[in-house]
């Protein structure tokens, strides 16, 4: 049985496992406030976008097409290393709230596409009886389309969610404690890369399953797009 | 400011020309064994269906970040010489099996998109599954894949960029080591560095979407 403890020791990750744990909730928080944040966002760009006004529009699409063509990990960089040396602006953020900033914008990109295609199923026969009633704009989003929109967009929501989490991973290179920052630990305290790597991965695949069965429910209960 | 910009931009360039070079590897290979596993979900028998199923969920259960270090760091702790790898060969293999589960979950949802009714033709003018798969199937299916490839594409340039953790020169890796020489540069450097990505995976994304209106998209499980 000695193969066993020179590849992967548990004894050594029993002894750090209040560092994994927390590592774990800490992706889960992080992850969550970003989701959260990112579904505001996705939502007023997609009202931009749906918008009338020409420079609104223009601007949204501009925002998502620069997010979709670059990597988050040089979002990343630009808005931690960046937004502190730009003149005037002098706005020194931790690496905490640079982070889950710019995964929230990232994010925001992804779920303003995901949100738009939700709106665009409703069937446009429900934006007309609702003008025929005689509901406003506003009335006419709030109670006709957003909530049919809401049953198409959740799964592939889901979907954006799991891939977020995987993403907050990131955050460890800018020093952010979280899963994978606890098992960069291990590998810089003990040298031991597999005790470290290892542990990670089965904890992200843990919060994976988790999200993949919540996904495969609320799809058989909604039923929306897929 | 122009001196800086004259200093950096032929290293930065190098880093475009590294990320573009893994870029094709990465997508080459995954697709080779995306094709086979995409294939194995769905016309295999059952233990291929269900071993590639967990294989996929594997890969897709766990970030890129954490798949690299396992290659680069993992890997060698076996002591088998096979796994003795430099990064530019660790970060391709990785890239390249994250790539395979993309490919693999179009290639499968392609093929089940092909009406039953084609299969059953191809059986009854007594083509064999290769055949049947070959000659009527495939043909089918291949315009389906163009769109969804594309995305994937963009999603392959853009993870390149989350190689440069392990050391590999490609673009990021080159701008944080010119940010070393010119630090009062640091939002320039990445600002311009975002605009390489920008002028690599725009046209891709404007392409997909094109094909996207053509030949129509594709719904895909994950």
């Amino acid at each position: 049985m000695d193969w066993i403890f020179s590849f992967y020791n548990y004894r050594v990750v029993a002894e750090y496992l209040p560092i994994f744990a927390n590592g774990m909730w800490a992706t889960v928080w992080i992850s969550t406030v970003s989701l959260v944040l990112s579904l505001i966002i996705g939502t007023l760009v997609t009202l931009a976008h749906m918008s009338h006004r020409g420079w609104l529009n223009r601007s949204a699409s501009a925002y998502i097409e620069a997010i979709r063509a670059t990597p988050l990990l040089v979002q990343i960089y630009v808005i931690y290393f960046g937004l502190p040396v730009v003149p005037l602006l002098d706005w020194r953020i931790g690496a905490l709230q640079g982070g889950i900033i710019a995964l929230a914008l990232n994010s925001g990109a992804y779920m303003a596409e995901i949100i738009r295609a939700g709106i665009e199923a409703v069937p446009s026969s429900q934006t007309e009886s609702a003008m025929a009633v005689g509901m406003s704009y506003r009335q006419r989003m709030v109670q006709v389309i957003l909530p049919q929109a809401f049953a198409n967009v959740l799964p592939p929501v889901l979907g954006q969610a799991i891939v977020l989490i995987k993403d907050s991973s990131l955050l460890s290179i800018i020093t952010v404690s979280e899963l994978l920052s606890a098992g960069l630990t291990i590998l810089s305290e003990r040298v031991m890369p597999n005790e470290g790597f290892l542990t990670v991965a089965v904890g992200y695949l843990v919060i994976y399953l988790v999200m993949l069965v919540l996904s495969v429910y609320t799809q058989r209960r909604l039923g929306g797009i897929r | 400011m122009l001196a800086m910009y004259q200093n950096v931009f032929p290293f930065l360039l190098q880093g475009l020309w590294q990320t573009f070079v893994i870029s094709m590897l990465a997508i080459f290979f995954g697709s080779l064994v995306g094709a086979f596993v995409g294939l194995g979900r769905a016309r295999g028998n059952r233990w291929t269906v269900r071993g590639f199923g967990a294989y996929v969920h594997m890969l897709r259960g766990t970030p890129f970040l954490v798949q690299i270090y396992i290659v680069y760091f993992v890997l060698p702790t076996t002591n088998l010489a096979v796994f003795q790898l430099t990064s530019f060969q660790a970060a391709v293999i990785a890239l390249s099996l994250y790539t395979s589960t993309y490919v693999a979950e179009i290639v499968s949802a392609a093929i089940e998109a092909v009406p039953r009714g084609q299969n059953e033709a191809a059986q009854a003018h007594g083509f064999n599954g290769f055949q049947t798969l070959w000659y009527v199937v495939l043909p089918q299916s291949f315009k389906m894949m163009m769109p969804p490839m594309g995305g994937v594409y963009v999603l392959v340039i853009k993870n390149t960029a989350v190689l440069s953790v392990i050391g590999v020169t490609e673009l990021v890796r080159e701008a944080n080591v010119s940010i070393q020489r010119f630090p009062s540069f640091i939002l320039s450097v990445f600002l311009l560095v975002a605009l390489m990505y920008f002028c690599y995976c725009y046209p891709v994304l404007r392409l997909t979407r094109w094909a996207e209106k053509k030949w129509g998209g594709l719904h895909l499980n994950v």
